[in-house]
């Protein structure tokens, strides 16, 4: 990977070279909290914001989407034609980027690759920043805390400069013709040390590390603690909505007003929806909370792991914030803590 | 700041547009997602709420290019009133062709057995790992089906027909809770008839002119001589089937990793993303429909 | 091509819009859709709509809609005779699906007829019972639920009566639709939220112009009403004022899913 320096106040001229040719999407403030956005001034960015409420998934696997259009009555598809906006999304933290490489994993797959997801991610540039965890981090228990992958630029903040890991050839002529970026000094690798040194040691040492998680997952897959965790859900789903890893989706047909044409559309769904894994005639084979959230728990930290040989948990903290009921793999993680004492 | 411009991620079109010169396996993996006009060339009614459906793509392309096994499945478009994973009940070497099995149970199925020969519906497939044919090659073959889970299975014994002569004993334990639900009766009757098969028939509920067998499906094993180091099991019907049909291969010898049986779940997709489908670690429909016993004691809450 | 399932010759099927107790909010609803009304009342045929005609209503029909609680004798034969006529009976806005506001003078029903008319209760009210959902009365077929409706959703449900869908119809309550229009949550700034336990579907408009849910869609029927209001007290709300709220809309169906 080849870095570079840049100056902080040389951001704001990389921002705007963005904004010529692409809709630059940065977090920005909403209510309490942030909120990833469409954003045309660089000073309407946070660049130092915590978590925002939902992650940059949408961008690349929006809550509805217009998969063909067709007619009813013909049985067959019209012409449609899927416009996509060439998009940067700044200011990503390394949790959310390898949110999306395992989206990446299931979307641009050998088999079967998602055109829709391609075109999107295709016409999409990753600039990431580094950050400070919050209390409700835990990506360093999940291997998430660093994006090896998956980005065109990397923005660490190493003080008044930025170090600067280039992942491609069209960000790194942006960068160049943006900014003046220099070769990195030993003072710049020094304090990029501090820098990670300070934010490793800022993890709530409350979340408990856990090893063999997996294992674990099946060892304790019939312990009444299920029945404990799920009974508190509420069916919400809220849980996938702000999670950078649920990809699952439900395919509709929704017809327009004259009853003939329509559209088949993709819409997010969830595995803690109580209809999710039901089958025509209404067998239902997740029927209670208990079974849901054990599922959901077990894809995170075993079932994704086992096809894909990383975990589609990236301890963003999310749900430790949404869910109401206080479901989340933190507490998880403290039960399997509570088996070993 | 300018507005930035829209560029053109991928388009959808008609069959007759043809454009560029593509194949059809091109054409479908370039968007796994759209259905292919398929005519419906035959309607069979098999029971009070089953009918067999004959269906043929219209695009040549795409007819040549669909190529099926024993347990895999489609998915069947109406254009708006959705899509559902049904699976296919043909053999292979009927090509060009696509017989699904089809029960009366929603609005969908409903609106499918409406149709009329000529119609148009869309398909897209096959989706799904099959029955292992070629490993079941040259060995004896115990299916048995409950319901219908003899759909799937229709498939594979029609393929075993087709090509007998590489098979050992075969033979078919087929449960329905009355004698009116049976399917593929005469069918199956002939190659009883002609030794082609060992045949048990049985219902729950018998009526006065049922002559075969009465009870579960699991109750002819009583009877079954196996030569169980070269068999192979092969297992469809409803999920509280399964734990006991297994327990009696497993009875018989049959090594935990030649008894296969199809699951069923809510493909939506079909390509391993969409997630309805999953049971623990696996999608039912890449993984599996059909999965091994072996496979199956390893995946949470299979069974 | 055309395939039998559309075939245009088949006759349209006919319409027909009561109302029982309720504002009649919800059939103005309908009128809402605006110019896309014609559209889609071209796909049926209007045989009766109590808003907008004063003809007597017909014999005759095969999509009957009902907005509005159940609340007299002669409602409740009525809603029993609509469901003899008609094929598919659809309950549409709060007082039809969960008995809504009219709900929430069941309780002590009597003692309120009582407060209003004193001794004698005038004629032209009919003979006044406690209010309750088209559901508790006959089987209703499909629902547009909220308060008012949302006349897409009318669409949407009136759609699937004459064409068929296999969507499935979640009782997903409403935090994860709330979650992804990005608003922060309710409860941590000290206010009460239905969403919890509301069945989801609204897109949780309400949250997102700056109002907590008030249960207007109903309690889910998978609602966890107990972990709800473990919920609100963790965020000092007594669970009896929690209860108390979720009455406005669910009176009617409140012991089912409360236990």
């Amino acid at each position: 990977m080849l870095y570079r320096v840049i100056d902080s106040n040389e951001l704001p001229a990389l921002v705007d070279a963005f904004m010529n040719d692409y809709e630059v999407i940065a977090p920005v403030k909403s209510g309490q909290s942030y909120a990833f956005e469409a954003v045309t001034d660089f000073n309407d960015i946070c660049l130092n914001y915590t978590t925002t409420i939902t992650p940059p998934k949408k961008y690349l696997l929006p809550p509805h989407e217009v998969l063909f259009r067709f007619n009813a009555e013909e049985n067959e598809v019209v012409d449609y034609m899927l416009e996509v906006t060439p998009r940067v999304l700044f200011g990503l933290h390394a949790c959310d980027i390898n949110a999306l490489n395992s989206l990446d994993c299931v979307f641009r797959d050998k088999q079967f690759p998602d055109p829709y997801y391609e075109a999107r991610r295709d016409a999409t540039m990753i600039i990431g920043l580094s950050c400070t965890p919050t209390d409700a981090c835990f990506c360093n228990l999940m291997d998430a805390d660093e994006a090896r992958t998956g980005y065109d630029l990397f923005l660490q903040d190493i003080g008044d400069r930025y170090l600067v890991s280039i992942g491609s050839v069209e960000a790194a002529n942006i960068l160049e013709s943006a900014c003046n970026p220099r070769e990195a000094t030993d003072e710049d690798r020094i304090a990029f040390r501090h820098m990670t040194r300070t934010r490793q040691a800022s993890f709530n040492p409350a979340i408990p590390d856990i090893q063999e998680v997996p294992m674990l997952m099946d060892a304790f897959h019939s312990d009444p603690f299920w029945e404990e965790l799920g009974g508190r859900c509420l069916a919400c789903t809220a849980c996938s909505s702000v999670c950078p890893t649920c990809y699952c989706f439900d395919i509709q047909d929704v017809l327009d007003h004259d009853g003939v044409s329509g559209q088949r559309e993709r819409v997010w769904d969830a595995c803690t929806s109580p209809q999710f894994a039901e089958v025509t005639g209404g067998h239902n084979f997740r029927a209670d909370g208990r079974n849901r959230v054990r599922h959901r728990m077990y894809h995170k930290l075993n079932g994704f792991l086992a096809k894909y040989d990383r975990m589609l948990c990236v301890g963003c903290g999310r749900c430790v914030y949404a869910c109401k009921a206080h479901i989340s793999p933190i507490e998880v993680f403290k039960f399997f803590e509570q088996k070993g004492m | 700041m300018a507005s930035v411009q829209k560029i053109e991620g991928l388009t959808v079109t008609p069959f007759e547009d043809k454009g560029p010169a593509q194949s059809g396996a091109e054409l479908m993996h370039a968007n796994p997602y759209r259905p292919w006009p398929a005519r419906i060339t035959s309607i069979t009614d098999l029971t009070a709420t089953e009918k067999l459906f004959e269906f043929r793509l219209v695009d040549e392309r795409i007819r040549e290019a669909f190529h099926h096994q024993p347990g895999q499945f489609v998915e069947l478009s109406l254009f708006g009133v959705g899509e559902a994973p049904i699976s296919i009940s043909s053999s292979p070497s009927k090509s060009g062709f696509i017989e699904l099995c089809v029960r009366k149970a929603g609005e969908f199925t409903s609106r499918l057995h409406e149709m009329q020969c000529g119609d148009i519906v869309g398909i897209r497939g096959p989706f799904g790992r099959p029955f292992p044919f070629e490993e079941m090659r040259g060995h004896d073959i115990l299916l048995v089906a409950g319901g219908l889970g003899i759909a799937p299975l229709r498939s594979l014994i029609n393929n075993i027909h087709d090509e007998r002569s590489d098979f050992g004993n075969v033979t078919i334990i087929y449960g329905s809770r009355n004698p009116s639900e049976v399917m593929f009766r005469d069918q199956f009757e002939m190659w009883r008839h002609r030794k082609d098969f060992d045949l048990y028939l049985t219902v729950d509920h018998p009526d006065d002119t049922w002559d075969g067998e009465v009870g579960l499906v699991t109750k002819p094993f009583e009877k079954l001589e196996i030569d169980a180091d070269h068999t192979f099991g092969a297992i469809c019907g409803p999920p509280v089937m399964y734990r006991f049909v297994v327990e009696e291969m497993r009875k018989k010898g049959i090594s935990y990793d030649r008894i296969y049986m199809s699951f069923e779940r809510h493909m939506k997709c079909g390509m391993g993303k969409c997630g309805h489908c999953q049971i623990g670690h696996q999608y039912c429909c890449i993984d599996g429909p059909v999965f091994n016993y072996w496979e199956a004691k390893n995946i949470q809450g299979s069974m | 091509m055309k395939t039998s399932m559309n075939t245009t010759a088949a006759p349209k099927k006919k319409l027909a819009v009561f109302g029982l107790a309720s504002c009649f909010g919800c059939q103005l609803q309908i009128t809402n859709m605006e110019p896309h009304l014609l559209e889609v009342l071209d796909q049926v045929e209007l045989s009766y709509w109590q808003l907008t005609s004063s003809q007597p209503k017909p014999n005759d029909y095969d999509i009957a809609v009902i907005e509005g609680a159940v609340t007299t004798q002669e409602a409740q034969e009525l809603v029993k005779e609509i469901r003899q006529t008609a094929s598919v009976v659809i309950a549409i806005g709060a007082c039809a699906v969960t008995g809504g506001i009219p709900g929430l003078a069941a309780p002590r029903f009597d003692e309120r007829v009582e407060e209003v008319y004193s001794s004698t209760c005038p004629q032209a009210c009919g003979s006044l019972q406690a209010p309750v959902p088209v559901s508790a009365v006959v089987p209703v077929d499909f629902e547009v639920r909220c308060c008012p409706i949302d006349p897409r959703d009318f669409v949407s449900v009136l759609e699937r009566v004459l064409q068929g869908s296999n969507r499935s119809i979640s009782t997903a309550t409403l935090c994860g639709e709330c979650k992804r229009n990005e608003r922060g949550c309710f409860w941590g700034r000290g206010i009460m939220c239905l969403g919890l336990v509301t069945r989801s579907g609204c897109s949780a408009r309400c949250p997102s112009l700056g109002r907590p849910c008030n249960g207007c869609a109903g309690l889910s029927k998978d609602a966890n009403t107990a972990s709800a209001k473990v919920i609100a007290t963790e965020w000092g709300i007594d669970p009896a004022r929690f209860e108390e709220a979720l009455e406005m809309f669910n009176q009617q169906s409140m012991e089912d899913n409360c236990g």
